[in-house]
């Protein structure tokens, strides 16, 4: 995986990227947690970084998309590709970067036997909802369903 | 993964099983804890993997266009007595990185370090036994006078202090050598799999992806401990300091700088199809990415000394106190790491022997650059083999008794030769399985 439009180019995660990853995650939601991102890339570098394709402008990592490929998980057979975290620098946003990273990612899920690609949203995060529906998602027959491992609900 | 798997004939595979138990005893750890540290992720293998669906087409020189080649003697002579020296080379170096992480693994600060270091290593176990799938798949009698049992024999006799590359003939002075080999050396192991994915030779090329794809973790089970060391050492742990990180980059920098062949050199590689860059072009490209890491964790241990500051303040803050040497917060340019010099230590390439400093300062008399070498190297490693020879080589150049050229080839001075397994004076590491009877041998 690694192509290139305009300044633009997309390519898969790797190690050196930990430290943009942790910027855009901050400048999205205000905090500053390396610990959290060096966990997380650690187990998608283990995985298949080619599945968690990164956007870089003029050598700059300026979004990711990382997914992993699962199956046989909550009695789904299809192997399916998981997205799983998602983010694009504000700065960059409106330019189709997250499209063009999604769409790398799907090619490679699909190459590897993905026959589904699946995600969950938080309600209340209407424009990742909103991007999702413009790639391709539907509504799931799935419904996502926690409660508190005390028992008091959620 | 469009991956097929094979192992190689069983004589060769108990050969690599019997190595590991005399050089990687903490093997058996791994499948044991495997679900603690990995869970959930697909079991170990020690097999060959071989990529699926790559091109048939030679990519680069002289045979750009024409289809890829399968047997050696379908490479000509010179080309396929190169490529056989860069699968021996490369066997080399994945058990030598073995022998060398063996012996401080169980000095990990936590476990989590040496379950990943352990991963590492069952994986270039796994990588050695893919170069002898490359040796023993194949018919090379043509352009080596050596059997497959004897080239597998020669490789796994190597130890430390015999090796192909002078990476490898390094021994380790603390865990903090384990993570830095893996963040630096390994490094270079991604450039070298990486330009051989090219290879005219499709077999060699069909191994590059599935080792890259591993080596994307080797990298990470460098630079990951590293940040975390450099945010506690941030917060005043006195276990791993930023000194000692920074002497350790001395330390490797040189030899992962020399493993790209000398700076002039690498046009064959291209001739032949094997690569798709010269040295100086991959050995370039490293260091900018080395620089990189550096600069990543300065940002972590800035970041953790000023909790208030933006990455963008850190970033500048490290550019400006690396630059100016000033003191910012009574943090200075010594609580960083700085990349040493391209020039700094070096043995072979163009830069050998030519006593430059980590800051590109050059010394004109042996005593002060041996001064300067002792204040930014690990302090275990100062009373090494290795640096005690390096010295008197450097005397001798200096002093005009030998060319640099003469001092370079005589690195690695193979010593330490191994030769018989261990467990028996007279047993090797292959042993023929028993002739059934009514067999000749």
């Amino acid at each position: 995986m690694n192509s290139s439009s305009g300044q633009v180019r997309i390519r898969a995660l790797t190690e050196l990227d930990i430290s943009r990853v942790v910027a855009i995650d901050e400048r999205l939601t205000g905090v500053y947690r390396p610990d959290v991102w060096e966990r997380r890339i650690g187990y998608y570098l283990r995985r298949d970084a080619d599945a968690c394709p990164v956007a870089e402008v003029d050598g700059k990592v300026i979004g990711f998309m990382f997914t992993d490929l699962r199956g046989g998980e909550f009695g789904l057979e299809d192997v399916s590709g998981w997205i799983e975290r998602f983010g694009v620098d504000p700065d960059y946003q409106g330019r189709s970067i997250g499209r063009r990273l999604f769409e790398s990612a799907q090619t490679h899920l699909r190459s590897r036997g993905a026959t589904v690609l699946r995600t969950l949203v938080e309600h209340k995060d209407e424009d990742l909802a909103a991007f999702l529906r413009a790639v391709g998602f539907r509504n799931s027959p799935l419904t996502a369903l926690e409660l508190r491992a005390d028992g008091t609900g959620t | 993964m469009n991956v097929e798997q094979t192992t190689i004939p069983k004589k060769f595979h108990d050969a690599v099983l019997h190595w590991q138990r005399h050089n990687f005893p903490d093997y058996d750890l791994l499948p044991q804890n495997w679900e603690k540290y990995f869970p959930n992720e697909p079991a170990f293998c020690l097999c060959a993997k071989m990529e699926i669906g790559m091109s048939n087409t030679i990519e680069v020189g002289d045979r750009q266009g024409a289809p890829r080649m399968m047997k050696p003697s379908e490479m000509g002579e010179d080309a396929a007595k190169h490529l056989l020296a860069i699968i021996r080379a490369q066997a080399s170096t994945e058990f030598g990185s073995i022998q060398q992480h063996e012996m401080t693994l169980a000095r990990a600060p936590e476990d989590e370090d040496r379950f990943w270091v352990l991963r590492v290593m069952a994986e270039e176990l796994r990588h050695g036994y893919q170069m002898f799938h490359m040796l023993t798949s194949q018919d090379w009698s043509s352009v080596s006078s050596q059997s497959a049992e004897e080239m597998i024999e020669e490789i796994l006799s190597m130890r430390t202090g015999s090796h192909v590359l002078d990476a490898f003939n390094v021994d380790y002075d603390s865990f903090v050598d384990n993570v830095v080999f893996a963040a630096v050396i390994d490094r270079v192991g991604k450039y070298q799999l990486a330009m051989q994915r090219v290879c005219s030779y499709k077999p060699f090329a069909q191994s590059m992806p599935p080792m890259l794809r591993e080596e994307a973790f080797h990298l990470a089970a460098g630079v990951i401990p590293l940040r975390r060391w450099a945010q506690r050492a941030a917060q005043g742990a006195e276990l791993v300091t930023m000194s000692a990180i920074q002497k350790s980059f001395n330390k490797w920098m040189p030899r992962g700088l020399e493993m790209f062949g000398h700076e002039k050199g690498g046009d064959s590689n291209i001739r032949f199809g094997f690569k798709n860059l010269k040295n100086a072009e991959a050995q370039s490209q490293y260091y900018e990415e080395c620089r990189k890491m550096i600069a990543d964790l300065n940002q972590r241990y800035l970041r953790a000394r000023l909790p208030k500051s933006s990455p963008e303040q850190a970033e500048s803050l490290a550019a400006s106190l690396i630059r100016d040497r000033g003191r910012h917060q009574g943090i200075s340019a010594d609580d960083l790491i700085e990349l040493p010099d391209p020039r700094f230590f070096r043995r072979k390439g163009e830069p050998a022997w030519t006593m430059v400093g980590t800051h590109g300062e050059v010394f004109d008399d042996v005593d002060s650059y041996v001064a300067h070498l002792r204040a930014v190297l690990p302090e275990p490693y100062l009373a090494s083999r290795d640096l005690k020879q390096y010295v008197g080589t450097l005397r001798e150049v200096v002093a005009g008794t030998i060319t640099a050229d003469q001092a370079s080839k005589r690195m690695p001075n193979l010593k330490r030769v191994g030769g018989v397994c261990p467990c028996s004076n007279s047993v090797r590491w292959i042993v023929e399985e028993p002739v059934p009877a009514g067999r000749t041998a």
